[in-house]
């Protein structure tokens, strides 16, 4: 055989060595990779496993019978059935409640990221270690090198292992509530109601543009619809009469079109009762709303209001 | 010896820091939980009362809301009741009174309805079947109680038996920071 040949045949061995590894590495992660989850119940499982039970040791929501795990599970089953959050969102709205103690699935944030740092790191400095070992036993004079290329190699290492971390945590790591789109429709409705109701006492317009944006997403918000058209009607008040007859023209309109989506709001008959007595001069009209008012139990705030206000519209009434 | 001195301002440094920290931080949270629910409003709840009346905890705004998570057979329920009972007499009395209900906890109706005519109590109870508002209060062990403001944002969290007076002068307290 000649050296040629010889030479020839070893990057060939090579090559069908590297395809064989490969072949069995794809073979090997084909028959362990978990596919999807296929049913609900699969999501429910999935999830309830990534959450621990709040009340028991050591035991995921999927494995523990404890009450507070059993009302998890039925959240998160409701969730899932509802289709409407991410199995990530899911997680994160139960962390929320509960606290980040929760999660078995360990933050990539913050000091629960070195969990998902230190594992690369280490294998990787290891790997490094080994490689510069057998490097010395190959050829002892390496051993007497200067220290500058075992410095280097020493920064790659740590570089390779960090960068290696980031990037697992980054894809393994659980995510928080704000550290990914987890904000629900819901969730931004109700926060822009209570800032347009915090509003609503020292800057008017503030509140009228919150109520507004409510709106936009969510048309037929009947706090929104009422509201907005006490404050509009609060605040057209200090204009001249043609302007308030629109605004109490487009108030009652609004307070009938809460009534009519939602005929037990209760705030709405109100308002109604207040804006017909005030704005109207209607005072039969107005006892009726606010009577009908007062026995469905209105919030404190309101039911001061109406309750003063009916013995003004008796009087009138005589 | 440069290193020994570099090391000696270190942990000067790092002492220096830790009793910054010690100082600045609040560490008396008083009878309050934390919650990261506090100062956010507070989660939807809508649910019907035992009476089979129907509750949206969104169309209470307007008014201070106190919810108090309950089980018939839990001890720390029991023994505060007393203390509920009392807070609810003095609420009623006020224009501005709370609104208390109570939130019953993997319980059968007929046990509370049993246990609310021994030992009075008078405010809607509400169903929990599924422990869905649990969940959305994060509450995972009765008894809990929770304060939410007329605005509808969470304001305190009570894990455990409330002692006695502990609801009203924490109303006091909340009512003087909410009109300053």
């Amino acid at each position: 055989m000649s050296e040629t040949t010889a030479q020839r045949r070893v990057p060939r061995r090579a090559a069908w060595l590297v395809i064989i590894v490969a072949a069995a590495a794809l073979l090997v992660f084909g028959t362990v990779r978990e596919g999807g989850p296929l049913t609900q119940q699969d999501r429910i499982d999935a999830v309830t496993k990534r959450i621990a039970c709040p009340t028991c040791d050591g035991e995921s929501v999927y494995v523990s019978r404890a009450s507070a795990a059993e009302s998890i599970r039925a959240e998160v089953a409701r969730q899932v059935g509802d289709g409407v959050r991410t199995d990530d969102e899911i997680v994160a709205y139960v962390a929320e409640r509960f606290g980040g103690q929760v999660l078995l699935v360990p933050r990539a944030t913050g000091l629960d990221a070195v969990v998902w740092i230190l594992p690369p790191l280490f294998t990787a400095v290891l790997l490094g270690a080994l490689w510069m070992a057998f490097r010395r036993w190959r050829a002892p004079s390496v051993a007497t090198a200067t220290r500058r290329p075992l410095l280097v190699a020493l920064a790659l290492v740590v570089v390779v292992g960090v960068g290696g971390g980031v990037l697992v945590a980054r894809q393994s790591g659980q995510r928080l509530p704000l550290e990914t789109l987890t904000g629900g429709i819901e969730d931004s409705t109700a926060s822009l109601l209570a800032q347009a109701r915090l509003a609503s006492g020292t800057d008017v317009a503030s509140a009228i543009e919150l109520y507004d944006r409510v709106l936009v997403t969510d048309p037929d918000n009947v706090e929104a619809i009422t509201y907005r058209a006490w404050l509009v009607m609060l605040s057209a008040r200090q204009f001249d009469d043609d302007l308030q007859r629109q605004a109490y023209g487009a108030s009652v309109a609004a307070f009938g079109r809460a009534l009519e989506l939602e005929p037990s709001y209760v705030d709405a008959l109100c308002f109604l009762g207040i804006v017909v007595f005030r704005d109207g001069g209607d005072a039969e009209s107005s006892r009726e709303f606010l009577t009908r008012c007062l026995a469905g139990a209105p919030p404190a705030e309101v039911k001061g209001l109406v309750e003063s206000l009916l013995v003004e519209v008796e009087a009138a009434l005589g | 010896m440069k290193a020994a001195r570099l090391g000696a301002i270190v942990a000067a440094l790092v002492l220096a820091a830790l009793v910054a920290v010690l100082i600045v931080s609040d560490g008396d949270v008083g009878v309050g939980a934390r919650s990261p629910l506090l100062g956010q409003p507070a989660p939807a709840v809508s649910t019907t009362t035992i009476d089979d009346q129907p509750f949206a905890l969104a169309r209470r705004k307007g008014s201070w809301v106190v919810l108090n998570f309950f089980n018939s057979t839990c001890v720390p329920c029991i023994a505060e009741h007393p203390s509920l009972v009392e807070f609810a007499r003095g609420e009623s009395s006020r224009v501005d009174g709370v609104e208390l209900y109570t939130v019953v906890n993997d319980d059968a109706d007929d046990a509370v309805r049993d246990f609310f005519t021994s030992n009075g109590g008078d405010w809607p109870k509400l169903r929990d079947a599924d422990g869905a508002i649990a969940v959305a209060f994060g509450v995972a062990k009765v008894p809990e109680t929770w304060i939410i403001d007329p605005n509808g944002f969470v304001r305190l969290r009570i894990i455990g038996q409330l002692a006695s007076g502990v609801l009203e002068s924490q109303m006091t307290r909340l009512r003087e920071t909410s009109e300053s």
